[in-house]
């Protein structure tokens, strides 16, 4: 299969669509889900002591329906992997770990409830994260109420961050910080000069240009044009043409795959040729982005990334085994979204571990204590809002037909950068 | 008297009505008591949220059929008033927020003013879809009125910190004294002269306006009421789920929910969109939980609303209680057989014809 | 310059919008109906073009030979099978039955297709035509040219055949139309066949300039009912006018202040015109009675 599954966290879609369809026309009465509810309830409603031979439950809504369930499947599939990986490592504390999903058709209501169930109904030892910023909120207001502590890899909007809540933890680069490392990298390395901007308006991806934005002005670089779009824009012409016009040679394009392929389409119908190019996602999509922009064309584009396969942090490599063991395809097919889920899983296990207890508040203050704890990702540390202070994402760039990491300049395999871009001035085929 | 005068004698009788009514109130009021998993009262706040707002919807589409698909912009602006309010008024979250009920309702109710009198300006095939159209005009416009809205970062409220156990319930018995206000309305508005001509302009708009029924305003009262507690809910809506996004506020499926409900229930009637709300608003939750995983939902869920349509046009009350009538007067019949030309029934189970015998004016 | 090529670019794209809602004008003009399903009717023929080129590697512009004729067979079908026994309430009804077989059909494709979004590839996808210092996409300049070569057939249909003849007498006066000897249910039949046929064609455009899943139909579906009402219920060449003033105004909002405005600008000019006028711009005054 070349399906890959989009690898960034965001709300490309409106969730609404397909809620319509979550109206299923029934007969059954409300007395019938309140008495399942509470039947299945009392099937699993064991205690939560600590006999150690009882298995540790971990409860997480998945959209495995509706407009995120790509993702969903992807994520669901990250902490599959991360409990099968760690339950052959001993488990946690000499506790098996025991997944119980829920599926929430990417609506924020049925994630409000499903957590309650989760918590209540289910009686799970701990939560993590959901997918996407705009569900992430809900599920960390629900895991509040009840004092369990927020783990999630794929929910870094600011929006989550911004509500004072003490116990989300994002163990991935928030929005802000995705593109600061290619902005750093052109401010020590570039005298000012005017940058071109477009971006989709969504609650993740708007921070990730906005972050760079901001970096970049404050370093001297004007901004040459700086166009919001909205998720539903099909037709990307007029955009395009106005970067086109505003005669930036650096462009920061805050993307989602199609979006990024269109924008690429267009600058190469109308021949325009900037030195760099940035966008969100897009790039980062394999086959599927050569197929969309011809191979030639995808020389020396970049994209920021929070993790790659070939990665040497902390159990990457036995977690890309442990995941074509369980789910087959090739390594570079994998989504972000598997280790970011896996990275949750992570920090919990190191949490739990070091306080060799299974309880929600002290695992809170022990993140909340500037500890850093390692993932697939790199090293985490926790600000006092919850997002990962220590996260450095990673830069890519196509060369030769292959994306490689270039940036932040320090890691072990970086490649120099290219800058010797092909040249869309003549009309290019296929 | 002979069963022609008397159409009230095909219909369900009156003890059988009060009396469902009265059971269904207490298993209402009851419910989160007996059932007081917080899972469960859960799906019972979003029940509530429906059943206003499709009673709501109701007043003023049901009973003057124009069917609106936009009122997702009432429980919006319910949604945005009542984050707004609470952010900026700093109202401690808590039993405070209930006092933004009625504000939000009035706030709705006043921006259906100029909203209904735009809409209300075409009949209603282009009702229909103007009413969508505008739906996504104040979508747009929370995206992109960043100041007030914060665009698509949304808005995030303060929470009470009543404890998860107690939780839903102020929120489920704050929905279910609305509901009840709502169904008092509407009930009020069946049997009020008001209500007589919403249903003469349903039925014959241009006679309705011939007959001297200000149709216009008469439409455009509806429209504000029914605005009023689709706001409310939003109301209710945006502190319970604490955040407040354009796509959630200003949402197409909303709109589609509110008619699929009150089609199912019966349309223009006063409990069949309740029921509607009831049924459907909790099971779609419950069918989520149980069978989320499997994505043949939607091709499930789409032959199941085509056979509906199909086997009970009308709503699954209006079919019933035209059951019922059929019965009644077959028994009827049966036992006395009126001689030919005298006596006939009154055309049972049409919509039109359940209408006009509940709209006599009180 | 700038201006001028938004123009050109809300021109072209415009094009294929007008095929789209040309097939939903038409229907709602024959029998009073609002095809809620023209949208996911679009994906479903992106679907089927997208699959005709990946397994069987024909051009989406040949696969419409095979595309068009089975779509507008489906909705002949949906025709006798779901609207013809509709009795009463005949414009929500139909409302609803769409809404539900949209529904299907977006289940339908998601179960087959995944949810992931794909896109029709063809070998010109990135070709380029040039005047002066404007730029004209080869994709759209087809897309366009295909747009008006549909569009003036179906004109030539309308008012050229004798099928047009009994359809424009279904759509002034059913009743008489029956009188006279029309098989309206026939009429309205092909009718939406054709809708739907140009639903179909309209999907294979938007498959190849738009990345697309299941879900996409949602978009959709609100700008074509946009478009239909300002262009005017069962106006064929109301629709074409709405839909390049719609693309035109995006386009134009979007390089010269923000594409966030782009689409909100366009819909209060929508307001401002039934305010004005509204039974559309090319709409009939009359109103049909209930």
């Amino acid at each position: 299969m070349k399906l890959v599954p989009s690898s960034r966290h965001t709300d490309r879609r409106y969730l609404g669509r397909r809620r319509a369809a979550a109206f299923a026309a029934g007969t059954v009465a409300l007395a019938l889900v309140a008495s399942a509810c509470s039947s299945s309830g009392s099937k699993s409603s064991g205690s939560t002591g600590s006999n150690s031979s009882k298995p540790i439950t971990i409860g997480v809504s998945v959209s495995l329906s509706g407009d995120f369930s790509a993702d969903g499947l992807a994520t669901e599939q990250g902490y599959q992997t991360w409990a099968a990986y760690q339950n052959a490592h001993g488990g946690i504390l000499g506790h098996q770990i025991k997944m119980k999903f829920l599926s929430d058709g990417s609506s924020p209501t049925q994630v409000v409830t499903n957590y309650q169930k989760l918590i209540t109904v289910d009686k799970v030892d701990f939560v993590l994260g959901p997918y996407s910023t705009l569900l992430t909120r809900p599920a960390s207001v629900i895991a509040n109420r009840y004092q369990y502590v927020m783990l999630e890899g794929i929910g870094g909007g600011p929006s989550v961050f911004q509500s004072g809540l003490k116990n989300v933890f994002d163990v991935s680069a928030s929005a802000t910080f995705q593109m600061i490392t290619f902005a750093k990298w052109l401010a020590a390395n570039s005298s000012p000069q005017p940058v071109a901007y477009a971006t989709m308006d969504d609650p993740f991806i708007k921070p990730t240009t906005d972050g760079a934005r901001d970096y970049l002005t404050q370093h001297g670089f004007p901004s040459a044009v700086y166009k919001v779009y909205p998720l539903e824009t099909t037709d990307f012409t007029p955009i395009a043409s106005s970067i086109v016009a505003s005669g930036a040679k650096i462009v920061v394009l805050g993307t989602m795959p199609p979006d990024g392929y269109a924008f690429i389409q267009s600058f190469i119908q109308k021949h325009f040729n900037p030195q760099m190019l940035i966008e969100a996602s897009g790039p980062d999509q394999g086959s599927s982005f050569v197929k969309a922009v011809g191979a030639k064309n995808t020389e020396a584009l970049m994209v920021p990334n929070t993790w790659y396969p070939g990665s040497t942090f902390f159990q990457n490599s036995d977690m890309v085994a442990q995941y074509l063991k369980m789910f087959g395809g090739k390594a570079e097919n994998i989504s972000a979204d598997v280790a970011e889920a896996f990275s949750a899983g992570q920090v919990l296990t190191q949490g739990l571990t070091h306080n060799n207890s299974l309880s929600n508040p002290t695992l809170q203050n022990y993140l909340h204590s500037d500890v850093t704890f390692q993932s697939v990702q790199g090293p985490v540390k926790f600000a006092a809002d919850g997002e990962n202070a220590g996260a450095t994402p990673y830069v890519f760039q196509w060369q030769k037909g292959k994306p490689v990491p270039v940036l932040p300049l320090g890691i072990a395999d970086a490649k120099p950068i290219e800058t010797n871009r092909p040249n869309w001035g003549t009309t290019t085929g296929s | 008297m002979t069963a022609i005068n008397a159409p009230a004698s095909y219909d369900v009788p009156r003890t059988a009505r009060f009396g469902s009514l009265a059971v269904v109130a207490a298993a209402l009021v009851l419910f989160p008591i007996v059932f007081s998993n917080p899972a469960v009262t859960s799906v019972g706040v979003f029940a509530m949220i429906y059943l206003m707002s499709v009673t709501g919807w109701n007043i003023f589409s049901g009973y003057s059929g124009y069917i609106a698909l936009g009122h997702a912009v009432f429980f919006g602006i319910g949604q945005y008033s009542s984050a707004l309010l609470t952010n900026h008024l700093k109202i401690p979250p808590g039993w405070d927020l209930f006092a933004l009920l009625p504000v939000a309702g009035a706030i709705a109710g006043l921006a259906a003013i100029p909203i209904g009198f735009v809409l209300l300006r075409v009949r209603k095939h282009t009702f229909i879809v103007l009413t969508i159209a505008v739906m996504f005009i104040f979508q747009l416009l929370a995206f992109n009125l960043r100041s007030w809205t914060g665009g698509s970062q949304g808005l995030q409220m303060p929470f009470p910190t009543w404890t998860g156990s107690y939780f839903n319930e102020p929120f489920y018995y704050m929905g279910l004294l609305v509901s009840a206000i709502a169904l008092t309305t509407s009930w009020w508005v069946r049997r009020s002269k008001f209500g007589l001509g919403l249903l003469a302009i349903r039925d014959d708009e241009d006679r309705a306006r011939s007959l001297g029924i200000h149709t216009t305003r008469t439409k455009l009262i509806a429209f504000v009421i029914s605005a009023v507690f689709v706001g409310a809910a939003g109301a209710i809506y945006a502190p319970f789920v604490g955040s407040v996004f354009p796509q959630f506020a200003f949402d197409p499926s909303f709109d589609l929910a509110l008619a699929v409900m009150a089609f199912t229930g019966g349309l223009g009637t006063l409990v069949g969109p309740a029921l509607g709300a009831l049924v459907i608003g909790s099971l779609q939750q419950y069918f989520l939980l149980q069978f989320g995983g499997a994505n043949t939902f939607l091709i499930a869920y789409g032959l199941l609303f085509i056979l509906i349509l199909r086997l009970l046009p009308e709503g699954v009350v209006p079919s019933v209680t035209g059951r019922w009538r059929q019965w009644v007067v077959y028994r009827e019949r049966s036992h006395s057989p009126a001689p030919p030309g005298t006596g006939t029934p009154p055309e049972v189970g049409r919509r039109r014809d359940v209408a006009l015998e509940q709209g006599r004016p009180a | 310059m700038l201006i001028t090529q938004a123009v050109i670019d809300g021109i072209l794209v415009g094009g294929f919008y007008a095929l789209m809602a040309a097939g939903l004008t038409l229907v709602f003009g024959v029998m009073d109906i609002v095809n809620f399903a023209q949208g996911a009717l679009v994906v479903l023929g992106a679907y089927l073009s997208y699959a005709l080129s990946v397994h069987l590697n024909i051009d989406p512009f040949l696969s419409l030979f095979i595309t068009v004729p089975a779509t507008a067979l489906l909705g002949v079908a949906i025709y006798w099978v779901l609207i013809k026994p509709i009795k009463r309430d005949r414009v929500v009804m139909s409302l609803l039955v769409m809404f539900a077989v949209a529904t299907l059909i977006e289940g339908i494709l998601d179960y087959v297709f995944k949810s992931n979004l794909v896109q029709i590839h063809a070998s010109y996808i990135n070709k380029s035509y040039n005047l002066g210092k404007l730029n004209f996409p080869a994709i759209y300049v087809y897309a366009f040219l295909l747009s008006i070569g549909l569009l003036g057939g179906l004109y030539l249909l309308i008012y050229r055949s004798n099928f047009g003849r009994s359809l424009r007498a279904s759509m002034q006066n059913p009743v008489a139309a029956r009188l006279v000897g029309i098989n309206t249910d026939r009429v309205s039949a092909i009718t939406l066949g054709i809708g739907i046929g140009l639903a179909a064609a309209g999907g294979m455009v938007f498959g190849t300039t738009n990345a697309f899943n299941a879900a996409s139909s949602y978009d959709l579906i609100s700008r074509l009912l946009v478009i239909v009402i300002l262009g005017g219920f069962g106006s064929v060449s109301g629709a074409l006018v709405a839909a390049l003033l719609m693309l035109v105004i995006q386009d134009v909002v979007a390089v010269t202040w923000s594409p966030l405005w782009g689409q909100t600008t366009f819909y209060m000019v929508l307001v401002v015109v039934l305010l004005l006028r509204p039974q559309g711009l090319f709409g009939r005054k009359a109103v049909r009675a209930q």
